[in-house]
Formats: structure tokens, sequence, C-alpha cells
């Protein structure tokens, strides 16, 4: 099937088999291998990228389904790679391997825009739907209270 | 994101909390892991994989043709051109001849084994043509529990001191059965390589997601039976290991004949399905062990059996994890006499192998469960009975071999309890329980190496053998050498994982990188060092001794100076250095304080205190990220996680849904602390620091668990089924 | 098998009618209908389900509305994703109970594409929303080209991952009662991590001595209504007594004590 997407403000056209997951079609077929996949049965959270401004499992869907959709990667988080979230992951040692991290940021994004003042326990909460093994969290959320106060009313 | 490192040359920078320069490329989606290459060309590959935990392979049939295969390869078309992987011995022990197959030949005895593998163009099409390769199996009995099984793969057993006196005229005899579940590493990213063959060089290239190069350098070799100079090893980027991706997986090996057969690039990117029944697990051990106590709570002699529930068949390393375990049961006490036995058994399951702590998580569980139960025996205070027995001076040989070089447990220990706070007491709702534990590890021991040299624009390069996967090697070690250079960190470049360049090493595993590979980077920019400065003094010709670092590079007695571009442009300077030394002992104290929902057996911890002596650190951030990883790890153990089979040998957890990782909702107040006793042994003063908190943090916890029971003893995970029929009892 | 799975969905055909009759044209024996494939999907990649067919309907908006009829019945599209329901203001001051039961649905990011019918259709004995709608009273209306029918939760749900309907049928909406005038309610589960399966839950809407409605999470193999608990609640009983009933159903041992203890908790917040 053919299909046109808008991923980080640009259009692909591509053609896919129906079975082609969305994470591998943005992997593979889009070479944009920023976002990761951990676990292909949509626990792990690795893969998470925003369709039409939403965080969602990109293992959970499949290519065709995007089709005239908008989607936001890793790559488009922030043009000069400087975004709040990014600079406070470095600043906290919030990643280790890294291997989660592109998931984690696209997850947290809509969260920090929205959510000026985040208590401990509702970062906690926002981070839950990714896994980590490497940093126990605690960098993560420093970060997000960090970036989520310096984005606030923004 | 620039790294604001920006310390004045000269300054100090070991001991610096300094965020890592190697973020910004993963931050912004560069990062480059395995699965992300894409040579042109490519192929995939998949694996058939066995569904029975036992059976004899009657036959192997490929399909005839399936769209896009390229390849089968079973069994057969390996024979006679690999050997199975090595096995490696630890010493003293007996270990039997079980090396794991590459493809199974005649018989399968784990659930997941790999029996054939399919290359096509793709990973979908690789999986399609799986299916249709027609494999018959007989099924056979499988052994599922290690106490019913009566095949011994390993056998090792110390005895030092006077045993058999020191239980005889003991005032009391404390201990207990104690066991730590099988457990998956499950790193973020699974494991996987990527090999291709140079028909015109005869070189065959290994990407390969790997703790280090030279490890799977070795291992390949040997299976292919191809002297080094025809293989080269990178390693790109990692997500994560946690010791699961020491030994070269049998899969590569695989892909690497693949790529030869098939004359392109083969792939095999594992996937999590996979990972979860083919990786090697870690832990499943057992311990019966029992304290011989003098009525002032002197320990007198300790006795431990170790059963390991080793799997189907010895992985290279899968003998080392029950070997350091019994090596480390005198734990951080003057215990003048020990016997140990190791017994580990072979079950029909996938192998164990080392993770994250590898025998000194289980050592630290079985003492000081132990100690804990003795206390109670005795009717002392824990803390107390472990005061009266700690090591005090240094260096301290224990009774089973190993020399401890230096350490100040009790100041480890007085810290703990300060942070760990008071006690609580039970409520209505809950039984509250605090526990502490200690550990010492072993770490370092045997060599790495690096290689540094001067670039013409004054950069410095330093090549080192221990390689990263999320540790932090790049940022650690330019603070070392930039340090000991009196150079700009960014002013230092650090390379990595690509045995074409890199010198060769022992590997990153058990705690080593700091004090094995930083030293070896200290010792060869020290040398680099003293290269400057004679060329320095040779064109400035002034005496070497007057010679001096500052901002603008070396400076004569007069004042004149050259910078680090005209040092180079003197000739090629370059120093390498292999560094070797004995194991080094990291130890620490954890408290843990939890509560037990009376109700339901519910468990929550409610406060851990980590206190880690891992000598000199380089970079406490780095360092507390380290601990507080793996003590979320060791909390993971304790709250959830265990690979469970049926008594089939079936697994039963075998994804994400059914093995559950913690999230960052359920992680409690974690205080962590470093005491700094540093190390005789190497140039950093550095111990271990990478699996200080998986050691310290399951062995606290069971005890506050125990604690909370009323002395009841119960193996982790802590789930509330087993605490909720351990109250009612 | 778990020891030869995989994680690339077999081949398939893909279909996304347009409307609703094309849709149910399309469903049967060998085809499976697609809403937010956060369960499906896993289940594909594991190659576990098969279809030769799958029917895409998430273009089917028709069935993705929320609203309250004039019966004061709240009517929930089956392509609803669950953060609509979360967000619903609406169902948050009407219906409270499934607010709070869908904000346990796996995280944020299942959330935005998993649907209430699918939660539903699904059928996991582990999953929230069927339970909170089994206290609700809630109605299940399906379609198929042979028409349509309603089924209450405890005729639709027949046992783990299994519903009464048809390989042609689809659930299209769900028909939720209106709650009584000052009902208490409570959605109370224990799960090992931060949105994993619950392992046991409890629902609960309550009016003191007049109304008591009960529906147990990991009791048995489907949403099961406490009816003696419902009854002794409203003659009277304390919740503690009420919730040893709850579970008196399920064996002696940890898990009837783990549900007792939810139930509990779920009716002494309900009361608040």
């Amino acid at each position: 099937m053919r299909i046109a997407v808008e991923v980080n403000g640009e259009r692909y056209e591509r053609e896919v088999e129906p079975r082609t997951l969305l994470s591998d079609f943005i992997r593979h077929d889009l070479e944009l291998t920023g976002t990761k996949v951990g676990c292909e049965h949509g626990v792990c959270g690795a893969c998470t990228v925003q369709l039409d401004g939403e965080p969602v499992r990109s293992c959970l869907m499949l290519a065709v389904q995007a089709g005239g959709r908008s989607l936001r990667t890793i790559e488009g988080l922030a043009e000069d790679g400087e975004h709040p979230l990014q600079r406070a992951f470095h600043e906290r040692h919030a990643l280790q391997c890294g291997f989660c991290t592109a998931g984690f940021l696209m997850s947290l994004e809509p969260f920090v825009r929205e959510k000026p003042e985040p208590s401990e326990a509702q970062i906690r909460e926002a981070l839950a739907g990714n896994l980590c093994r490497c940093t126990g969290y605690r960098g993560m959320v420093e970060a997000v209270g960090q970036a989520a106060k310096e984005l606030g009313g923004g | 994101m620039t790294s604001e490192v920006g310390s004045p040359a000269g300054g100090r920078l070991v001991g610096r909390p300094l965020p890592r320069r190697e973020d910004a490329r993963v931050l912004g989606g560069h990062s480059e892991f395995l699965d992300d290459l894409h040579p042109a060309g490519l192929a995939h590959l998949a694996f058939v994989r066995s569904p029975y935990a036992h059976a004899r392979v009657l036959s192997v049939t490929p399909p005839r043709g399936a769209p896009g295969l390229l390849a089968v390869l079973t069994a057969r078309e390996l024979e006679g051109r690999t050997r199975p992987l090595p096995i490696q011995s630890p010493e003293g022990s007996e270990v039997a001849d079980e090396p794991h197959p590459l493809l199974a030949a005649g018989e399968v005895r784990y659930v997941g084994q790999p029996v054939a593998a399919v290359v096509a163009e793709s990973r979908a099409l690789a999986e399609d043509a799986a299916e249709l390769v027609g494999v018959e199996y007989e099924e056979l009995d499988p052994v599922a529990d290690p106490h019913a099984s009566d095949l011994e793969l390993l056998r090792w057993r110390r005895t030092a001191g006077d045993v058999e006196g020191a239980f005889r005229s003991a005032a009391r005899v404390a201990g207990g059965r104690y066991a730590m579940p099988r457990l998956v590493a499950a790193p973020m990213e699974a494991r996987g390589a990527l090999a291709y063959h140079d028909p015109a060089a005869d070189l065959l290239t290994v990407w390969c997601s790997a703790q280090d190069t030279h490890r799977p350098l070795r291992h390949l070799g040997h299976v292919l039976g191809r002297p080094a100079e025809q293989l080269r090893v990178v390693v790109p980027d990692v997500g994560g290991a946690f010791g699961s991706k020491g030994s070269l997986a049998p899969e590569a090996a695989v892909a690497a004949i693949a790529a030869i057969d098939v004359g392109r690039p083969v792939k095999w990117a594992e996937d999590r399905a996979e990972n979860f029944v083919a990786a090697y697990q870690g832990r499943g051990m057992e311990a019966e062990v029992e304290l011989a106590l003098a009525a002032d709570g002197r320990m007198l002699a300790v006795r431990a059996r170790i059963l390991a529930d080793l799997g189907a068949y010895l992985l290279p390393a899968t003998a080392m994890p029950p070997h350091t375990a019994a090596m480390l049961m005198a734990g951080c006490y003057t215990i003048p006499a020990a016997d140990v036995r190791v017994s580990g058994v072979r079950t029909n399951k996938v192998p164990t192998g080392p993770y994250r702590g590898a025998g000194r998580p289980e050592a630290a569980y079985f003492l000081e469960r132990a100690v804990d139960d003795a206390a109670r025996a005795l009717a002392l205070d824990p803390v107390e009975l472990r005061r009266r027995n700690l090591i005090r001076e240094f260096p301290h040989r224990s009774p089973l071999g190993w020399t401890y070089d230096s350490g100040d447990y009790r100041r480890c220990l007085d810290l703990a309890l300060d942070l760990a706070g008071p006690r609580r007491a039970h409520s209505d709702e809950g039984l509250v329980g605090r526990g502490v534990a200690m550990y010492v590890e072993r770490a370092g021991g045997s060599f790495e190496a690096a290689r540094a040299t001067l670039e013409p624009d004054g950069r410095v390069i330093v090549r080192s053998s221990t390689s990263p996967h999320g540790q932090g090697h790049d940022m650690t070690f330019a603070q070392i050498a930039a340090e000991r250079l009196h150079v700009d960190p960014g002013d230092v470049v650090l390379e990595f994982g690509d045995s074409a360049l890199v010198p060769g090493g022992t590997g990153t595993f058990a705690s080593r990188s700091v004090a094995m590979g930083g030293s070896a980077v200290a010792r060869a920019v020290d040398e680099l060092g003293k290269q400057c400065v004679q060329t320095a003094a040779r064109l400035l010709d002034a005496p070497e001794d007057e010679i001096t670092w500052g901002e603008e590079g070396l400076a004569a007695g007069d004042g004149r100076t050259l910078a680090l571009p005209d040092v180079a442009a003197a000739g090629p300077l370059e120093a390498t250095a292999r560094f070797e030394s004995d194991l080094v002992f990291g130890s620490g104290a954890y408290a843990a304080e939890v509560e037990i929902e009376r109700a339901t057996g519910r468990l929550t911890v409610r406060r851990l205190t980590a206190v880690d002596d891992a000598g000199t650190i380089v970079n406490p951030l780095l360092a507390e990220g380290q601990v507080l990883g793996g003590a979320v790890q060791g909390l993971g153990e304790c709250l959830a996680e265990e690979a469970t089979y049926d008594d089939q040998a079936q697994p039963t957890s075998a994804s994400f849904a059914d093995y559950s990782l913690l999230t960052a909702a359920e992680i409690p107040p974690i205080a962590a602390e470093f005491v700094e006793s540093p190390s005789p042994l190497n140039p950093l003063g550095a111990k271990g620091i990478g699996e200080a908190g998986a050691i310290g943090t399951p062995a606290a916890v069971a005890n506050a668990v125990s604690d909370a029971l009323g002395g009841r003893h119960v193996d982790p995970p802590f789930t509330e089924e087993k605490l909720w029929r351990a109250i009612g009892e | 098998m778990e020891g030869d799975r995989r994680v690339k969905p077999a081949p398939f055909e893909y279909a996304a009618p347009r409307s609703l009759e094309e849709a149910l044209g399309l469903l049967g024996e060998e085809a499976k209908p697609l809403a937010g494939g956060q369960s499906l999907v896993p289940l594909l990649n594991f190659r576990l389900a098969r279809p030769e067919l799958l029917v895409d309907i998430n273009g089917l908006s028709e069935l993705a509305r929320i609203r309250r009829g004039d019966d004061g019945v709240l009517r929930i599209g089956a392509l609803t994703r669950q953060s609509e329901l979360e967000r619903s203001e609406l169902v948050a001051a009407e219906w409270p109970l499934l607010t709070q039961a869908v904000r346990l649905v796996g995280h944020p990011q299942i959330r935005n594409r998993g649907t209430v019918g699918g939660s539903v259709a699904h059928a996991d004995p582990a999953a929230e929303v069927p339970v909170a709608l089994a206290a609700l009273g809630a109605r299940f209306v399906a379609r198929s080209p042979r028409g349509g029918r309603t089924l209450c939760a405890g005729d639709l749900f027949v046992g783990p991952l299994m519903t009464a309907l048809e390989p042609d049928e689809l659930l299209v909406e769900i028909e939720v009662p209106p709650v009584p005038e000052e009902a208490g309610c409570a959605f109370v589960e224990h799960a090992r991590t931060a949105g994993d399966f619950a392992i046991a839950g409890a629902a609960a809407v309550v009016v003191p001595a007049r109304h008591a409605a009960i529906a147990l999470l990991g009791a048995g193999p489907v949403p099961v209504r406490a009816s003696d608990a419902e009854g002794a609640l409203v003659a009277g009983a304390e919740p503690r007594e009420a919730a040893a009933l709850a579970a008196s159903h399920i064996g002696k041992g940890p898990r009837r004590a783990l549900v007792a203890e939810l139930v509990r908790r779920a009716l002494e917040e309900a009361a608040r």
C-alpha cells in the first residue's frame, strides 16, 4: 500500500506492506533510527513517538495506520538539540546507555509543556509508561521537574 | 549540548561530578546501536528455536523455497567448520565438557535453543521462512528442578582452618537455607550481531552488541578457528548489558558463518521474545549456610553448600558466578575457618551466566541472611554482631584465599546507620522491618590496556581496551587523562570499541573499568606526558626538570613556551600501557526499611540507604548513577523479578507482561553516599562501583523483610502471596 | 510456544472500511477488527493471532463518540479512545467510577490509542474497564450483518479473552445507565508495578442502605458481581463484613485476602 505521512514537518511517501509496524517503518523505511525498539509488545516504551501530538507506542501501530497523519520523533524534538528536557536530562545524568531515552523524551514532552509545577508523584507517574534498566530513574525525576519549571507557563 | 566541563588546564578533574559529554549525541537521537546499522546489501537472520525443554532432534528440513529466502543453516552446515564456545573454568574447579553448540545437533536441551538459522531479505521474511523449517522432535523428560538433577557440570570445594573444631567448640550454630531465583538481565537493547566477510582480504568483521571487543574476538577466533588478524570486532553503541553481553552469543557466531556463506552483510538483531528465552540468565543459586559462633558472638567458622542451577550447557562464563559467590562467603568478617562447596547442576533451562554482581549479590544474601539469623539465635542486635566481627586491618587474607586490599568497614556501617535514621515500630496496618547488610566484592584483576597519542593539532587520542555501554567511560577517562596531562578535557578524545584500533584487554565486566581500564589510561598518558616533556626539553634546549605544564602548553624555566601542536610536530608521540593488578575489593553497608501490609502481604520498601566504598571516585555523579541503577535492579529482584518455569521447564515469564521491571513509580527514596578507601594496587586508588547497588540491596531488603516477620525467612521476590503466608505462619 | 515466538506479524490483508456496514460485511471467521491495537498488535507481533484479514475500524468516526441520551444513559462509542473517556468532563461528573478505572489502564501512551470497546472485546480478566462497566450495570450493543443485539456483562464475558460476540459481530456501543443519585464510587486495584496488569481489584458503587454494586477483578476468569455482598451491604453490613463475603467464593489463600482487602477499601472510599 502507498502511504503519505508527515514526520517532523517533512512529507514522506512510501510503499509499505500492511504488516509493517510503524516502528519499523520509521526506523528502516524512513531511516530515522533515533526511535528505538525494545520489546515490540507495547510494554517498554522505547519506541514512543508522537502521533498528531500525542505519545503512542509505534510498535503497536501499523505503518498504514499512520497514512495522512503527522508524526514527531526524537529527531524533531528540537531543531538545535536543545529542548529543555534534553538539557535537563544531560545535567541531571538522566541517561546511561540511552536506548530508552528517545521514548522517554517523546512521552514526557507534552507533560512538561502542560504541567508547570508537577509533584514528584506526578512526575513518577508520567515516567511510569517507559522502562529504563540503567538509571534507577532519579535523574529523570529531577530532570523532568527542572524542564517543567523552565517551560512553566510558556 | 555543549559540555560545560571547561576546567582550567591543570585543575583537579578527578573527583568532580561532571555531566557526561557523550550525552548530546544520544539525546539528539543520533546514537547508533546495532540494529541502527544498515549497510548496503544487508540480509537478515532469524532463528528456529526449540519449543521443547528436552527432545531429540530427529530431522531438520529446510523449506524448498520461500519469498526472499537466501539460506538455511543447520548443525549439518556448521559441521567441520566450527567448534562450540569455549568454557572458562574457575580456579580449583572441575567443569564438565558440556559446551553450548551453535546450533542443536541431535538434541535440544532448553526451550529457545537455536536449532536452525534462516537468512532472508528482511527480518519479517526470515521469520516467515523460519516457520517453514520442518523440525521433527521426540520429546524427552526435562529436568526443571535443580534438586532433581543428577548431572553435575561444576564442582568446587575449598576448606581452610579448623572448621570441624570450630563447629565442635561453638556456643551456637546458626544459619539456614537461602535461595535467589533466576533473573533476566533484560538490557533495553537485546543482543545482536552484524557480520560481513570481505573475501579479498579474507577479513571477517563482526559488529556486536557486546561489552568489549576482545572477548567476542577471542570467542569468534575459537569457534571459527580463525586467526585474530582475519577478524575484526566493532562494538557500536550498546543499550545496556549488565553482564549479559560479555560472552559471545552462539547466534552471533552463526551470523558470522551466514555472512561468509551468503557473501553479504548479515544481521541478527535479537528481539525481546528471543532475549527472554535464549540470553543467559543470572543468579539461580541457593545455599545452606551455617555459622559457628562463640558465646560473645565471634564468628569461628562458616560452612556453606551452594547449589547452582546452571541450565543446559556451560557457556564461557557460566561457571564463574558460583565460584565468585563461594569465594566471598567469609564476607567482611574475620572468620578464621571456612568450608565452602559448590555444586552446579544441569537443568533443561537456558544456561546462566554473569548478571550484575555475578555471584556477589548471592554471597552477600547468603551470608548476611545467616548473620541476621545468627544474631537472632544469640539474642544480639544484628548490627552489634556485625561490629564485633568486622575486619579492621588490611591487607586481609580471607580464609578462602582472596586478599582484601583496603577498606573501612566500620565507617561504612556507621554512616549507613546514620543515614538510615531511627527504627520505626509496627503499625495497625503494617509490619515494619529494618535490615542492614554489608558486602565485600571483588573487582579488577588481570589486565587492561590503553594507547595514548599526541595528534598534530595538539589533541590527545586515548584508545582504551574497556568499552562503554552506558557507564560513562568517555567522560570518566577524559577526566583521568586530562588531569594527568594538564590539558583541557575537550582536548582529550577517547576511542573505544574497534579491535582494529584499540589495544586488547580482558574485558568490560566485574566493575573493572575504572580500576583497570582507567589505570591503563593513567599509565599511558603519564608516559605520553613524559615524552612531551622530553621533547619540549629538547626543542627548548632546557633541562627536563625545568619544564612545566601551563595554559599555553609546556614552558621552560625562563618562560619560553611551546604549544602542544609544536611538540607533536617534533615527531610521533605515542605511549601504550598495559596495566595489570591483583583483585581489588570494594565494600559497603546497606540499610532498608520495609513495611508489609498485614491484610494482603504487600511489601513496600520505604527507604533504602547505600554506603559504598569503591576507593577513589573519579566522577561522583556517574558513580552515584551506577549505585542507583544497581540498587533499583536489586529492588526489582526483591519486588517483582523472577524467571519462572513450569514443571516441564517451559518458561512462564517470557515477556515484559510477565516479567515486570520496576517503573519510576515503585522506587523509594534512596540515600547514597561514598566512603573512599583508596586501593593501594593501582595509580588511581580506584575499585569498582558498577555492581555495588545490586549487591547490597537484596540482602538488606531480605533482612528487613525477615525482621518485619519476626525472624521468619522468605526468599525473593517478596510477593504478596509469599509474605501473606509468612504472616499467617 | 514460548520458545519459538516471533515479533513481526505474519502477513495479512488489510482493509480500512469507511462505513460500519462495509466493516460488518468484511468481518468473519478469518477476519479480525483492529481498533486501538494495544492488545491485538502484540498478539499479531508474537504471531499468536494470525488473521487473514485485518479490518481497521479506526476510520469509523461515528463509533468514537461519548454522549448522554435524553434517557440519561451514557452511550460510549466502542472506538472512543481510553484517553477521551479519561478526559470527558461529563463522565467525570456523572460516572466518576469510569474515570477512575480508565486511569488505571496501562499508561497515557497506551490510552491515547487504546479504545473502550477494545478493552471490553479483548476480555482480559485483568482489565479494569470491563469490571467498572459490570459494576455500573452497563449493556453492550453489538452489530452484525444479521442485525443487532444488546448484552449485559454477565452474558458478554464468557471466559478469559473470550466473549459471546460472533466472529462477524462488532461491539459498537456501550450503554451505561445513570448512577443512582448520591452514590459514592471507587475503583481500587493491586498491580505489581504502575500500569501493569492488575492482580486483583474491586469496583464499588454505593448509596448507603439503598444501593450497592460491587464488581471484582481477579476473582475469576471474568468480571464478577459480588451479589451476596451487595445484598448484605444494603441490609446494613459493615464494609469489612461485606468485603469478606465478596471474597468468600475465592478459595482460602492470599488471593482471597487480597480481594477482600481491596473490596473493603473500595467500599470505604465509596462511602466517603
